[in-house]
């Protein structure tokens, strides 16, 4: 009996490890840099790291056109996608936060 | 002749009575200081009186004026700002004074502006005056650095979030002389009480308050032994903190300089 609840204390334990700071809001702004480029910022209001959040660009309909991990700096830039675009910074279920195209602005 | 010495005495006696007890306030102003989105923010530096939109002073060009970025974890990056910085002239309820001004376009995180002015010579006290001067616009919410000092060598280090603020919290920070505490230093507070109109490089004419005394015009309070001060903020707005004369052997071109450290936060409204 030990060893077992000593099992699901390690399966919670690795569980909580796997999440990333799920307690606190996920943010995410996008800028257009002006050079035909943007630069998406993420991180969370408490002020912890996003870097390897996944992030992803998909287009009209859904369809994922562009995928990349936030870098060390919690930052994702790449080349600003043609026509009708919404970037996605998710940090696990519930937290994703979502960026429209037209709402990218210098 | 003795009658003459003592009318006119009297004279100088009422007058000098007559002078409202405000401080001199060095303004990083900009309209907000919590802002949702990133973009294009207006900055204004004006050595002024806040509270009674009063006699503002002609400002040099700074020593320095810069920004610290700081967003999550990354490292805080400065930013030096010093070029970008042209002259306006200010218009007061009073007077007009030589004042600076430049745009910055923010992104996400915390922006510690701070400023290192140019000493002003105060011909009434007959001492110089140097309020090195900090505000922190957020952008989105998220935190960077604003807790950390940023090595001023007069400085006001916020214990509380400087741009969290309701009115009716309090707002707490730590004097600081050379990144150490300064026990029991005298801070005056002023509330701005007239709107700078941005576009008019000048204060509105309308007060928000009125003092029912001098006293109220300018408040004072004391660090306590560890540098820490408290202030209850019993009204939205921008209030400015200025902790004087943090190192009074100080001298610039062999006179008196009392070197201040400012610090601005804004408080909103529950509504």
């Amino acid at each position: 009996m030990p060893r077992v609840l000593a099992l699901i204390g390690l399966i919670a334990f690795t569980l909580l490890l796997a999440v990333p700071a799920i307690a606190h809001t996920p943010l995410c702004s996008c800028y257009d840099n002006g050079d035909g480029t943007i630069t998406c910022e993420g991180g969370f209001s408490d002020g912890s790291s996003a870097a390897g959040v996944a992030i992803r660009v998909v287009d009209a309909s859904g369809k994922v056109i562009l995928e990349g991990k936030m870098n060390e700096d919690s930052e994702f830039t790449c080349d600003k996608p043609a026509g009708s675009y919404t970037v996605q910074f998710d940090a696990g279920p519930g937290h994703l936060v979502e960026v429209k195209g037209d709402d990218i602005v210098e | 002749m003795k009658k003459i010495i003592f009318v006119l005495l009297g004279l100088v006696v009422s007058l000098s009575l007559t002078i409202p007890a405000f401080a001199h306030f060095q303004m990083i102003y900009t309209p907000e200081c919590a802002l949702e989105k990133g973009g294009k923010i207006d900055l204004k530096l004006v050595f002024t009186h806040p509270f009674e939109a009063g006699h503002t002073m002609d400002m040099g060009k700074p020593e320095q004026f810069f920004v610290v970025r700081s967003r999550g974890e990354n490292e805080p990056k400065k930013t030096d700002l010093l070029q970008t910085l042209k002259p306006i002239t200010w218009t007061s309820l009073t007077n007009s004074g030589k004042a600076w001004e430049t745009e910055y376009s923010a992104r996400g995180g915390d922006h510690i502006f701070c400023l290192i002015p140019e000493p002003y010579w105060e011909p009434a006290d007959s001492f110089y005056i140097k309020q090195n001067t900090k505000v922190i616009v957020n952008v989105g919410g998220e935190p960077g650095k604003w807790m950390e000092p940023v090595g001023l060598p007069t400085e006001i280090v916020p214990l509380s979030k400087p741009y969290d603020r309701w009115t009716g919290n309090v707002f707490q920070g730590v004097v600081m002389l050379n990144g150490k505490p300064v026990p029991g230093a005298e801070i005056e507070i002023e509330y701005m009480n007239h709107k700078p109109l941005l576009d008019k490089n000048a204060f509105a004419k309308e007060a928000a308050v009125e003092a029912p005394q001098d006293a109220f015009v300018l408040q004072t309070i004391f660090a306590d032994a560890n540098g820490v001060f408290t202030f209850g903020i019993p009204r939205a707005g921008w209030w400015g903190f200025a902790a004087l004369d943090l190192d009074p052997d100080y001298t610039y071109k062999d006179k008196k300089c009392s070197r201040d450290a400012v610090i601005w936060i804004k408080a909103v409204d529950m509504k």
